[in-house]
């Protein structure tokens, strides 16, 4: 079996890479573990509207809810709205994550793509320590995968970059750990995503009420690995539909656990080799919202994959011209990111109410982690001083 | 005598692969969709059993 390129991982980044580079005229084959592509679902499935833009979808079939906006909840429940009042505002939908992935798969496939599932990548085939592939194996029989690019779409727990060699390993602090209930027969007709912050409802996190109907929400919860304890995550959520009446008379259809890196980027290439999406670390470290991150990434990478396999050229100098392209915007964005995730960290709760009590009649501009970030330092001059190596990364 | 060892429950993990993301000696791994922990590769530094969002992930020996 010997293709141009070999996708390990079939969710949006490894379906998008996938489709744009066969669009250029690669060959591609995706490898897929699990024997249905988007299933089971790991995600609390917001999105931004942002997605139109990237013209990656046809149809409406994985949406579920188109929102009016975001509301944040402080520890003593100030709200602050992020709303669509303002003209040309985008919001965000709540999605079938893997209605999602199946589109997205469905449209690489259009492009040319091959897909194999129950079919797991056990190691790369080298060839002098030269990348050649990767070794495969379906149904117990294990087999080589020829191809002159591997590409490591795998998710949080990407392998394919520590067998390159790729450090990937995550400190607790880069980690998101969470749990997540779709509730249904439930209250949630606001037309907002929910966020609550504060220690009490999640340490080095938050909890999310995304309603993906009138009556049915997914309700899930993310705290930061440093701060974790054994099936903390899981305790911290029941604990909070516990003390919401209107979630607390709603049944579960759905329970699932998730993990999201929230650290910087990370080098994503080697000779014949890249990585893209999660196992890149390409997420909002402020949100853990990576959907948009991954298909952005997924277009650059396919593209380069494209011009490497029209020339010829598969070492790391070529390929890495992918980074450079994400360089200016959406890495300049991501390292401001968790630049400011690392302040809010440092923040105790009565001053997550104090800035929260100063927003909640702000017109935000858009409704995006940098309006609100804007807005503060806007409001409390004070706080630029801790701000301040923000505003560096994002003049870079 | 020997360092306590992590252990993977089969019937409580939901495969997030958290403890793989984090496991600083590479000795996590998914069979048949669920965590395994690598005895020989364990050091006992705990990090898996504190990140796991559900409790799958415990001192071997201990319910």
């Amino acid at each position: 079996m010997k293709y141009d390129v070999v996708v390990v991982g079939s969710g949006p980044a490894g379906s998008i890479t996938a489709r744009f580079a066969a669009k250029s005229g690669a060959k591609v084959l995706i490898i897929e573990r699990r024997q249905v592509v988007g299933e089971p679902v790991l995600c609390g499935e917001g999105i931004s509207k942002k997605v139109d833009d990237f013209k990656v979808l046809e149809g409406k079939r994985w949406i579920a809810n188109n929102m009016d906006g975001a509301r944040i909840f402080s520890p003593d429940g100030t709200v602050v709205k992020l709303t669509a009042e303002l003209a040309g505002s985008e919001t965000g939908y709540v999605v079938y994550r893997n209605i999602f992935d199946q589109e997205l798969a469905r449209e690489a496939i259009k492009a040319g793509v091959k897909l194999m599932l129950n079919t797991c990548a056990v190691d790369l085939i080298r060839d002098k320590g030269k990348i050649k592939g990767v070794k495969a194996k379906q149904f117990g029989d294990e087999f080589d995968i020829e191809a002159d690019i591997v590409v490591g779409a795998d998710g949080v727990e990407s392998r394919v970059g520590k067998w390159a060699g790729i450090n990937t390993t995550l400190k607790p602090h880069d980690l998101e750990t969470c749990v997540q209930y779709t509730l249904t027969n439930i209250e949630c007709d606001s037309g907002y995503c929910d966020f609550y912050i504060g220690k009490n409802y999640s340490p080095g996190g938050y909890v999310w009420v995304f309603p993906k109907g009138k009556d049915v929400a997914n309700v899930g919860i993310g705290v930061l690995g440093s701060l974790s304890e054994s099936g903390k995550a899981h305790e911290l959520l029941d604990r909070f539909i516990n003390a919401h009446p209107e979630l607390k008379k709603g049944e579960p259809i759905r329970f699932l656990a998730g993990a999201v890196p929230v650290g910087e980027p990370i080098e994503a290439t080697r000779d014949n080799l890249l990585l893209v999406g999660d196992a890149a670390r390409q997420v909002d470290p402020i949100t853990g919202g990576g959907l948009m991150a991954s298909i952005e990434a997924g277009k650059a990478a396919g593209e380069t994959i494209g011009k490497a396999v029209k020339e010829q050229r598969f070492d790391k100098g070529f390929l890495s011209s992918y980074e450079k392209k994400l360089e200016p915007e959406l890495y300049r964005k991501l390292k401001r990111n968790y630049v400011v995730k690392e302040i809010l960290l440092g923040f105790e709760d009565k001053t997550l109410n104090m800035l929260a009590d100063s927003l909640k009649d702000y017109k935000f501009d858009e409704i995006s982690t940098f309006s609100l970030v804007k807005a503060l330092v806007k409001k409390h001059p004070s706080l630029l001083i801790k701000l301040k190596p923000l505003m560096k990364v994002s003049r870079m | 005598m020997e360092k306590p060892k992590a252990i993977a429950d089969r019937e409580t993990c939901l495969a997030c692969g958290g403890c793989i993301s984090v496991c600083p000696q590479d000795a996590i791994t998914m069979q048949s969709s669920k965590a395994s922990v690598d005895r020989d590769g364990c050091i006992s530094c705990a990090i898996c059993i504190k990140i796991c969002p559900v409790g799958a992930i415990k001192w071997e020996g201990c319910q």
